[in-house]
């Protein structure tokens, strides 16, 4: 964490840290040379409404790495977040149908996303199993409750009379789409949280040396449950401005490569897996570049397997570069952590 | 017994310049039992280390069945017919012991009844008592030690090292494994081992060398030793004269109230049933050897450790009872551990000196969300920088990248911060540059001074005879004896801690 540093202007020069700057700085010239590149060879590329597409969609996917930066700054990692994203905003859609006021339905699909992120959190603070096993067993536990008991039709859509919530997806402000607007106004909330309160402070400590946080007396399992509460939460904003924009919610995102997107966009943008170091700038570089790249593919009209298959090669790069620049400390990893 | 089958001949090793031992000329006998004995960090150790392949030489010649040699690896150790047996031994737990024998033997295609037949023979000759079909993992500590040295012949070793073997093992199953030393010794084999106990050592041992602060001070036949001879070989010192010279002269400061009080605590194996007080304005010095318990006594008081639910003894804080279950419950009670290894549980080593340092205060606050104000972080922290001195290049400068004498005060900032009732320093002075070692010892006086109860856990003599008020002895997960500073010497507490 460097907000002393920020202060003084001094940065610590040392290999490590150079490294990560020059990470970041591929990735950055990586998004300019894409840009560029599906610029000039896509003439469709930089059409006003495929622009707005992107932004849109790459919105979305940069708020869900907000809050998966969240818990990965923290040593954790959420693979259920479209899980619980998509569950709790079909239930909400569907408890409306049901003849609940919209507002309430909304309120008790952000409970029910909170209570997934908590018992989540409780599984990992308090039962001790590794993040990565709670939540992928949690995230099927939850899909398959929502689709057993919630709802049983993939695609819920929006319920009618609810003008002000198509806004949210469709509209602009100031010809800035709101999706946008919500993306950068979340950021600036992340980051504010993390440099500038105890929870954020806490969260890198957590990241940078669990063993220390604890044995100095920080409220480490609180703190657990309270970030995969607060990813959950974010989850579910993130799928309501989906499903405004899309108009419907489609369950079957649980079953896409949606999450390795998310995980894609943390990796790429430099925040390490190991934690305790990124930022808000780190998610806000990888969405870039991760949405450029989607976007050129889509429109390449290239096969979605292979569009796949070049998401993981370079998502398994990223991990390994990320593994390289941020060595696990051998004395500090345990066995069965992630 | 005649001729020599080890010798080092000015045998150095140094860690970073630092010498864990100098100069050593030592000799093993072919068909001898040799014991090594030596305080804490006396480089014991590190000199089997090294003949186990684990560490080269810095300097010096290690000559082994009569030629020069520099193992590689602990497999080439053993190649060369020298085996180690470690106190957590090697073995599958999931295994049979046939197949922990045989094991990295293993043929393509295995026959398990092959394998078990073979394994018995082996056994038998050893004449060792386990069952080759039986899991490792149902094996008592005695059993496993068998079972790891019937491997160790099983791969033609000569010279068998123990460190520490009767450590962990109850009465009964040491005279098992003396009598399989004895075997070992039968059939030809060297023995070295490591040991704490005096008496152990001189009951078995043919020769004793002990080893005081890295140099070799006494080789000599066992029976040429005594109880009294070998204390004295492990203590009299001279080094560090000015350091802590002052000792002998100083009045320790009278108790206050009783802050923390332990009953009958126990932790498994470590700790049983301790009890032991420690008062306010006064420094409680706390020896122990390695394996003592004296660290889990404190982290039990601390809540880094969690002790047995049901038979855990009581701890009791101001007189009354309290069990804390993480070490946040123990903060805001205003107990602060200060760890012996700052590496894996003291710093946060990639954030600044004023973060560290203010993590105490977070921890101890209650609102977790509220926001952090810059310019008290930084307030405060220039303040503890300028109290305990705290040098560093610049003032932006990450923990890791300071020395460990500066890296400790920015750990014992981080819990004075917090103002406690009680600090526990656990080897407050482990890994840190000389310079800081007196600075160190002065915070701890002047807290003392200024009221609260300190406790100091060190395994190093001098530095207990140098700052405490009070001396615990612990053993064996007890504490055995407890003296005023003005009645202990070395030699007593030295006494009393060896077993």
């Amino acid at each position: 964490m460097s907000a002393a540093e920020q202060q003084t202007g001094a940065r610590g020069p040392t290999i490590r840290e150079r490294l990560l700057q020059s990470q970041e700085g591929i990735v950055f010239l990586l998004a300019v040379v894409a840009f560029l590149a599906f610029s000039i060879l896509l003439p469709s590329f930089l059409s006003s409404g495929n622009l707005l597409v992107l932004v849109r969609s790459v919105s979305i996917l940069g708020i869900l790495a907000l809050g998966m930066a969240l818990v990965v700054i923290a040593r954790g990692i959420d693979v259920s977040m479209i899980a619980v994203m998509v569950v709790s905003v079909s239930w909400a859609f569907v408890i409306t149908r049901a003849g609940y006021p919209f507002e309430l339905a909304l309120l008790i699909g952000a409970s029910f996303a909170m209570l997934a992120g908590i018992m989540i959190g409780t599984l990992i603070a308090f039962g001790e199993v590794p993040p990565i096993f709670a939540t992928l067993a949690a995230g099927s536990v939850i899909y398959g409750t929502g689709r057993t008991f919630f709802f049983t039709l993939e695609m819920q859509n929006v319920p009618p009379d609810t003008e002000w919530f198509r806004l949210i997806g469709q509209g602009n402000v100031f010809g800035i789409p709101v999706t946008v607007v919500a993306f950068a106004l979340l950021c600036v909330v992340v980051q504010l949280v993390l440099r500038r309160t105890r929870f954020g402070w806490m969260t890198y400590a957590m990241g940078n040396n669990p063993n220390t946080a604890r044995v100095s007396g920080l409220p480490t399992r609180p703190m657990i449950v309270a970030q995969y509460a607060s990813t959950a939460l974010i989850a579910y904003v993130a799928g309501l401005i989906l499903a405004s924009s899309a108009a419907a919610i489609n369950a079957r995102l649980f079953n896409s490569t949606m999450i390795y997107d998310i995980l894609l966009v943390v990796v790429l943008g430099g925040i390490g897996l190991n934690g305790g170091h990124g930022s808000v700038r780190n998610v806000i570089l990888g969405t870039v570049f991760v949405g450029i790249l989607l976007n050129g593919m889509t429109i390449m009209n290239i096969d979605y397997t292979i569009q796949n298959l070049v998401k993981g090669v370079v998502l398994l790069l990223a991990i390994v570069v990320d593994s390289l620049v941020n060595p696990r400390d051998e004395q500090t990893s345990q066995q069965g952590d992630l | 017994m005649s001729d020599v089958i080890v010798e080092f001949r000015n045998a150095t090793k140094l860690f970073r310049d630092v010498p864990a031992f100098r100069d050593v000329n030592f000799t093993l006998m072919r068909g001898e039992v040799h014991a090594l004995l030596g305080e804490n960090g006396a480089g014991k150790s590190t000199l089997t280390k090294v003949l186990a392949g684990l560490y080269p030489l810095s300097s010096g010649d290690m000559i082994v069945e009569g030629k020069l040699r520099s193992f590689a690896s602990p497999a080439d150790a053993l190649a060369h017919g020298v085996a180690m047996v470690f106190q957590e031994t090697n073995l599958v737990p999931s295994m049979t012991v046939a197949q922990n024998l045989f094991l990295s033997q293993e043929n393509f295609f295995n026959r398990l009844r092959g394998i078990n037949i073979k394994a018995q023979q082996q056994l038998q000759r050893l004449s060792f008592h386990v069952d080759p079909t039986a899991l490792v993992s149902s094996l008592g500590a005695a059993k496993k030690q068998m079972v790891e040295i019937a491997r160790a012949v099983q791969h033609n070793a000569r010279i068998f090292i123990f460190d520490e073997p009767t450590a962990t093992l109850t009465p009964e199953e040491k005279q098992h494994f003396f009598a399989l030393m004895e075997r070992l010794k039968a059939e030809g084999h060297s023995v070295i081992f490591i040991s704490h106990a005096l008496e152990e050592a001189l009951e078995v041992a043919d020769r004793i060398s002990i080893l005081r602060d890295g140099a070799l001070v006494a080789t000599d036949q066992s029976s040429n030793f005594t109880r009294d001879r070998i204390v004295q070989a492990m203590v009299g010192r001279q080094l560090k004269e000015e350091l802590y010279g002052q000792t002998a002269l100083r009045k320790g400061r009278p108790p206050g109230t009783k802050v923390l009080a332990l009953e009958n605590v126990s932790m498994g194996r470590a700790v049983r049933s301790a009890t032991l007080s420690v008062f306010s304005g006064q420094v409680t010095g706390m020896f122990g050897l390695v394996g003592a318990g004296r660290t889990e006594m404190m982290k039990i008081a601390a809540g880094v450790l969690k002790r047995d639910f049901f038979h855990g003894g009581r701890v009791k804080l101001n007189g009354r009872n309290v069990r804390f279950s993480v070490p946040r419950k123990a903060v805001n009670h205003g107990i602060a551990y200060i760890t012996e290894d700052r590496k894996l549980d003291g710093i946060f080593d990639t954030m600044g000196i004023a973060e560290n340092i203010f993590f105490g205060r977070i921890a101890k606050g209650s609102n977790p969300a509220s926001v952090i104000s810059m310019s008290q972080v930084r307030r405060e922290a220039a303040g503890w920088i300028e109290r305990l001195n705290i040098r560093t290049i610049r003032s932006s400068a990450k923990v890791v990248e300071l020395s460990g004498g500066n890296q400790q005060k920015v750990v014992i900032a981080k819990s004075l911060i917090q103002a406690p009732q009680l600090v526990i320093f656990d080897e407050p002075t482990r890994g840190v540059d000389v310079g800081a070692i007196s600075e160190i010892h002065d915070i701890i006086q002047k807290l003392a001074e200024a009221g609260a109860a300190v406790v100091v856990i060190s395994s190093y003599l001098p530095e207990i005879l140098a700052i405490s008020d009070r001396v615990l002895v612990a053993r064996q997960g007890r504490i055995v004896e407890e003296m005023a500073i003005e009645e202990a010497t070395e030699e007593k507490i030295m006494y009393a801690a060896v077993h």
